[in-house]
């Protein structure tokens, strides 16, 4: 087999498989397993994690793994940096693996913050002399200066994180593996921790960067991976495959509404008001038409959200909900969406808000393009997530 | 670099439904690693294991007001425990040897095997966080405790030192073949810890049950009686019994037969031998041991790279 150049990534038919959760005593199980290994093949109690999973990632190259909880993402990195074996398939990393799959258990809580940095320096990889070397940049990135000979146990958790972060970002390993680390620490170091890896991938180092932060990933990856069920469902350009997996997770997130509400929907409609199509910056109308059991007071609430139950803004109306069949229409003066596909969203609920269960629990109602000018992206490195502010008439016959 | 990527990447949604439920047999992964790779991997991370014994040894004492005195302090106290005990307690035959002098060599010596394998074969477990996120050799961690415990071992030949000056001794020119009587336990303890420490993750009722083990072994072993006990010539059928001896027919030296088993007895006979009484060891049950403890530390490596496949899923 030909030999990859440093920094790539060979993922071939690679399977794993995870005792399952019935607990066979251990040590049984690996008599099972040498008794196999000479004769014939049992099947005991186990299930799949990883199921064929295949990709490439070139030198330089900067790919996401992304996909829900339990999806086998943490699992693959962990067979890439060789923290665990595969159980079929082969499985190339060429190189020096860099892996930060968490940020502060190779910390020890009774050491120094320097001492801690010369062990987890160590412990991921770094010879003693190179930490040394870089240890005043270390220190100054995770803006430590003050604090770093104080016991770590004294330190907060996003003190660990940072120093943690700080030791793994000047590795300078071919190939850099990163779970979902940012979830701790502060706006600034996050963004922070986004530059240094948009720097690092300039360097010419071969990212894989695990996150379920959407933003974080399409502001430092080329190509994404969407893993769902152990199994690869997409493989591409970022947008595209985020955008996919959004459409999942948004289907998914609707099925998971469990209260019904009092108040039915019968028609649910989004328009441009002169009837052409939907586009960025035209005056729309949302109508809705509804059926409530009694008059009472309510808050009307709509949202338009692109691929999770978050929406981007919400806009709200308190109002008196007529019972019986009723029509609400709302007037957007000015739809603020680039190009792409979203969702509609509403709730109606009890007045003032939070004093009863929601007569129409958050819910998407309908999802629809918007045709106009591409998203501008942020600059590299940067996530974006703008805040949009929308002015609106309400009316209810 | 940059410039030379392809800018533009192919969207790739493969047919889910062409996975087979299992995967074919023909690439089920085995893990099969040869003992020379192995051991120039952990050749190359040796470093690690420098630096995960120092953070052993530094928190061990971090927060004691006294710090690494207490390195020596330990020893010492249980030296003053030693002389206060075997100076009244009933005395084995120890060739004209005080008795605590002839018992610490032996203390000293199963306390570094003792220790070794109960805090390395744990080792595994308590590592546990460090175990499923980082990549280096899983026997730095054994390695690395035992690292500590030698340290801890080499402090206490201060108490011994002390222990000579007490008796108005010197210790025997041929104290000098006493390192490699150490490195033989070294081998031995490594091997026994290296199996002891991965066979503890598949089946933790070990755990439990070690302890009780190392506590009994200090009673098999020669460390407080002398290793003379166990005869030379142990007659095992032919030959004629004549006034409470036999005379002829097979006799087997049980010594090399135990030192095969637990190279520790030979061990500790041959300090005391050397650095004690200033004679040459008995070779025969040293070379036995030596034989043994190479055998423990090849299986006990074999076992732990066997093992080490599911390590990180199960721990």
């Amino acid at each position: 087999m030909p030999t990859l150049p440093d920094g790539s990534i060979r993922v071939e038919h690679v399977w794993k498989k995870f005792r399952s959760d019935k607990t066979v005593p251990l040590f049984y199980e690996q008599m099972v397993r040498l008794r196999r290994s000479v004769g014939t093949r049992g099947k005991s109690g186990y299930r799949w994690v990883l199921k064929d999973v295949n990709f490439d990632v070139q030198p330089g190259e900067s790919m996401a793994l992304i996909g829900v909880n339990g999806s086998g993402k943490t699992t693959l990195l962990k067979i890439l940096s060789q923290v665990t074996f595969q159980s079929a398939g082969s499985c190339t990393v060429q190189g020096r693996i860099g892996a930060l799959l968490s940020v502060t258990s190779g910390l020890h809580p009774d050491l120094s913050g320097r001492e801690n940095v010369f062990l987890y320096g160590a412990v991921l990889g770094m010879g003693r002399a190179d930490i040394r070397r870089k240890f005043d940049t270390i220190v100054e990135f995770a803006e430590l200066t003050d604090a770093i000979d104080r016991q770590v146990k004294f330190y907060s958790m996003g003190m660990q994180m940072r120093l943690g972060f700080s030791i793994a970002a000047f590795l300078e390993p071919d190939v850099l593996l990163v779970d979902e680390v940012l979830a701790v620490g502060d706006a600034n170091f996050q963004q922070k921790c986004l530059q240094r890896i948009g720097e690092i991938v300039r360097e010419g180092t071969t990212l894989l960067y695990v996150s379920h932060d959407l933003a974080s990933v399409e502001a430092s990856c080329d190509r994404a991976v969407w893993l769902s069920d152990s199994m690869v469902r997409a493989q591409g350009p970022t947008a595209e495959v985020v955008t996919m997996y959004r459409t999942a997770v948004e289907q998914h997130s609707a099925l998971l509404t469990t209260k019904e509400g009092t108040v039915e929907v019968l028609k649910a409609e989004l328009r441009a008001t002169d009837g052409g199509q939907l586009r960025s910056e035209c005056e729309a109308e949302v109508h809705l038409t509804l059926k409530a059991p009694e008059e009472v007071m309510a808050g009307f609430y709509l949202g338009i959200s692109q691929g999770t139950a978050f929406p981007m803004f919400v806009i709200d109306h308190q109002t008196t909900m007529p019972a019986g069949e009723f029509e609400v229409v709302c007037k957007l003066g000015y739809l603020p969406l680039p190009k792409g596909h979203y969702s509609l969203w509403t709730a109606i609920t009890g007045h003032p808000r939070g004093t009863k269960d929601p007569y129409l629990p958050w819910q998407p109602l309908l999802s629809f393009e918007a045709f106009g000018p591409d998203r501008m992206d942020p600059p590299e490195g940067v996530m974006a997530l703008s805040p949009v502010y929308v002015g609106a008439q309400w009316q209810i016959h | 670099m940059a410039d030379l990527l392809p800018t533009q990447y192919e969207l790739d949604v493969p047919d889910l439904s062409l996975i087979p439920a299992e995967p074919p047999d023909s690439i089920l992964y085995q893990h099969k690693v040869k003992m020379r790779t192995a051991v120039r991997t952990l050749w190359d991370h040796r470093e690690i294991i420098y630096t995960l014994a120092e953070r052993d040894f530094r928190a061990q004492y971090k927060q004691a007001t006294l710090g690494v005195m207490w390195a020596v302090l330990s020893p010492v106290a249980t030296l003053v425990i030693f002389v206060a005990v075997f100076s009244r307690v009933k005395q084995f035959p120890t060739q004209g040897i005080p008795y605590a002098l002839y018992a610490f060599v032996g203390i000293m010596c199963w306390n570094f095997f003792a220790s070794s394998l109960g805090n390395g074969g744990n080792s595994l477990l308590s590592n546990k966080a460090l175990l499923a996120k980082t990549q280096f050799p899983r026997e730095c961690f054994p390695l690395e405790t035992m690292l500590v415990n030698a340290l801890n071992t080499v402090i206490s030949f201060i108490p011994l030192a002390l222990l000579f000056v007490i008796f108005g001794r010197a210790p025997a020119v041929a104290t000098l073949w006493v390192p490699l009587f150490m490195l033989i336990e070294v081998l031995f303890a490594a091997g026994l810890t290296l199996a002891v420490s991965s066979t503890i993750i598949q089946m933790r009722d070990l755990q439990q049950v070690l302890p009780i083990i190392i506590s009994l072994g200090i009673f098999v072993t020669p460390v407080i009686w002398p290793f003379s006990f166990i005869p030379t010539k142990f007659h095992l059928f032919g030959g004629t019994h004549l006034a409470h001896h036999w005379v002829g027919g097979i006799t087997v030296n049980l010594q090399v037969v135990y030192g095969l088993f637990n190279p520790l007895g030979p061990v500790i006979a041959s300090i005391r031998q050397t650095m004690l009484l200033g004679q040459a060891p008995s070779w025969a049950p040293l070379i036995a041991a030596v034989v043994g403890a190479c055998g423990y530390l090849f299986f006990g490596y074999r076992i732990f790279k066997r093992f080490e496949v599911n390590f990180a899923d199960i721990a």
